[in-house]
């Protein structure tokens, strides 16, 4: 049983409805920080609903409705992440999320990394390029694309792409990171490069990792979850 | 199966022929029956001067001044209001309601304009009289804000259909990231959407240009040159509309001819261009 310094994330008694239709019945979980945790299951039993519950992906959804209590740890403090109060941008820097198609904005691939830097409003052009290096090295890119940073992103192959996208999403040093199914468009080596990546991560971030591949599942999850009939039940 | 097919294949293809056919027809015959004037070498002159039939006068500069003036005002009204509007059922949509908004407004594109017109005499007509203190309400203001809201609902439209094309794998991106709603609306949505936006732009102008009613109700159709949007004036249409001529022969009413053949070629022109932006978003997407 982790102590409750090392819970980054806790669940509580979380549902979620489509058109007043459950998909999550009843979720409690806690996560440890600094861990993988791995979600699997049978397709369409709400891994990525599940995902989205974490970021409020949902919201933009028409006819969602969510029930329960889900805080995570930023600092010392849990923070009720559904709080009136508490602003769903501020959230979304610090839980990235990156998505099973790679989705790279069509801009060039610097412009793409040093987007959400834009979004929040950091203009310092000097500490903005470091932090474009920093994030592509941290996705193991930055060797492959130093000298093309001014191409246009969507030229580079898929295993790049989505390597850039968890450098777009590293660049804000979020502290819990969101992956839904992130090799499943890809060929087993871009694969296992993602898989050797998110294995460096895990000194900085703590990870939700949805994958269908159980071989992958073992080789890098800490702890792995099924999801299914709504219900989320432990694995190992 | 092949006979019934060969036998679908003609009809709808000799209908398409046909009604090509026909609009070209039309340029045709409005030429030929312009030609007169055309043959003088006075199409420029006739274009640019002022209508005085009394002074042997019959230039069409007050009415295509006229027009561009109302058409263009109408589109300067139109467009923040069907911006907003389409962002509100496309990108904002609170509890789905951009859906019913949607449907009331598809719904307009239904009305006669004659009711526009009634309204615009009715309501619009002495309240601008009123607010501006100043001549009889008749004229460019009321025709171009009555034009505005019957071209808005196509605007509108078209906006949201771009705005809808927008790939949703973008917009999670931004989403994701922390973007706010005007942030993900200026960095994804306007550069994917701007060229379907243009050709809506361009199609209600085409409509604002080729209204008769609403101009002829309540423009006030003064054929002088107007100084002031509070001026009365006169559209193309209206004044083909107008044109009361015994003698067919007679050069005032061969300018009817003349506006035609502007008109149609000021709307083939943007719909030749909103043909030319559509196919150039097409092969982006495709790439
Ligand atoms: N916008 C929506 N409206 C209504 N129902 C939805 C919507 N999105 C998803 N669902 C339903 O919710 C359920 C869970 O969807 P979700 O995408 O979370 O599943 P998943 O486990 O990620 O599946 P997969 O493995 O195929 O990605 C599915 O049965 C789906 O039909
Ligand atoms: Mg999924």
């Amino acid at each position: 049983m982790p102590m409750t310094e090392n819970i980054k994330i806790n669940i509580k008694n979380l549902w979620f409805y489509y058109n007043d239709h459950p998909i999550l019945e009843d979720i409690s979980l806690e996560i440890p920080q600094n861990t993988i945790t791995a979600v699997t299951g049978p397709s369409g039993q709400g891994k990525s609903t599940f995902l989205m519950t974490l970021n409020r992906l949902w919201e933009s959804i028409e006819e969602t409705r969510i029930k329960g209590h889900i805080e995570i740890r930023f600092g010392s403090d849990f923070q009720n992440i559904y709080d009136k109060r508490y602003n769903v941008s501020d959230l979304r820097r610090q839980v990235g999320m990156v998505f099973q198609v790679p989705n790279p904005l069509p801009m060039s691939i610097y412009n793409n990394i040093a987007f959400p830097l834009k979004l929040k409003g950091e203009n310092n052009k000097t500490l903005g390029s470091f932090r474009v290096e920093d994030a592509l090295k941290r996705s193991f890119l930055w060797d492959e694309v130093k000298d093309r940073l001014n191409e246009d992103a969507r030229a580079l192959s898929g295993g790049q792409q989505q390597r850039l996208c968890i450098a777009r999403a590293l660049v804000l040093n979020p502290q819990v990171l969101l992956l839904d199914e992130p090799t499943s468009s890809l060929d087993d080596k871009s694969g296992r490069v993602i898989e050797d990546l998110l294995l460096e991560l895990k000194k900085d971030c703590t990870m939700i990792l949805v994958s269908h591949y159980l071989d992958q599942v073992k080789r890098i999850a800490d702890s792995g979850m099924v999801l299914s009939d709504r219900q989320m039940k432990q694995q190992w | 199966m092949d006979v019934k097919e060969t036998i679908f294949k003609s009809v709808f293809f000799a209908a398409s022929i046909l009604s090509a056919g026909i609009t070209l027809f039309i340029l045709g015959f409005m030429i030929v029956l312009a030609l007169p004037i055309l043959k003088q070498g006075l199409f420029f002159d006739m274009l640019t001067g002022p209508w005085a039939p009394d002074h042997g006068l019959f230039g069409l500069g007050p009415m295509i001044i006229g027009t561009i003036c109302i058409a263009l005002m109408a589109l300067v009204i139109s467009f923040p209001v069907s911006l907003g509007c389409s962002f509100f059922i496309g990108i904002l949509n609170p509890r789905g309601l951009g859906k019913w908004l949607k449907k009331i407004i598809e719904s307009m594109t239904a009305v006669p304009t004659v009711i526009y017109g009634f309204v615009g005499i009715f309501f619009l007509v002495p309240l601008v009289r009123e607010l501006f203190l100043k001549g009889s309400g008749m004229c460019i203001l009321s025709a171009a804000i009555m034009l505005s809201i019957l071209i808005s609902p196509t605007m509108i439209l078209f906006f949201v259909q771009s705005f809808s094309m927008v790939p949703q794998n973008d917009l999670n991106a931004v989403d994701a990231l922390g973007g706010n709603t005007a942030q993900k609306f200026f960095y994804v949505v306007l550069p994917h959407s701007w060229k379907g936006m243009l050709t809506g732009i361009i199609l209600s102008f085409g409509r604002a240009m080729g209204d008769t009613l609403i101009a002829l109700m309540i423009s006030g159709n003064s054929v002088a040159f107007p100084g002031s949007v509070l001026d009365s004036a006169r559209t193309l249409t209206a004044h083909i509309a107008l044109i009361i001529a015994a003698d067919f022969d007679s050069i005032e009413f061969k300018t009817i001819f003349l506006s035609s053949i502007f008109l149609y070629i000021m709307t083939s022109f943007g719909i030749i261009m909103s043909r030319f932006s559509f196919k150039k978003r097409k092969t982006i997407n495709e790439t």
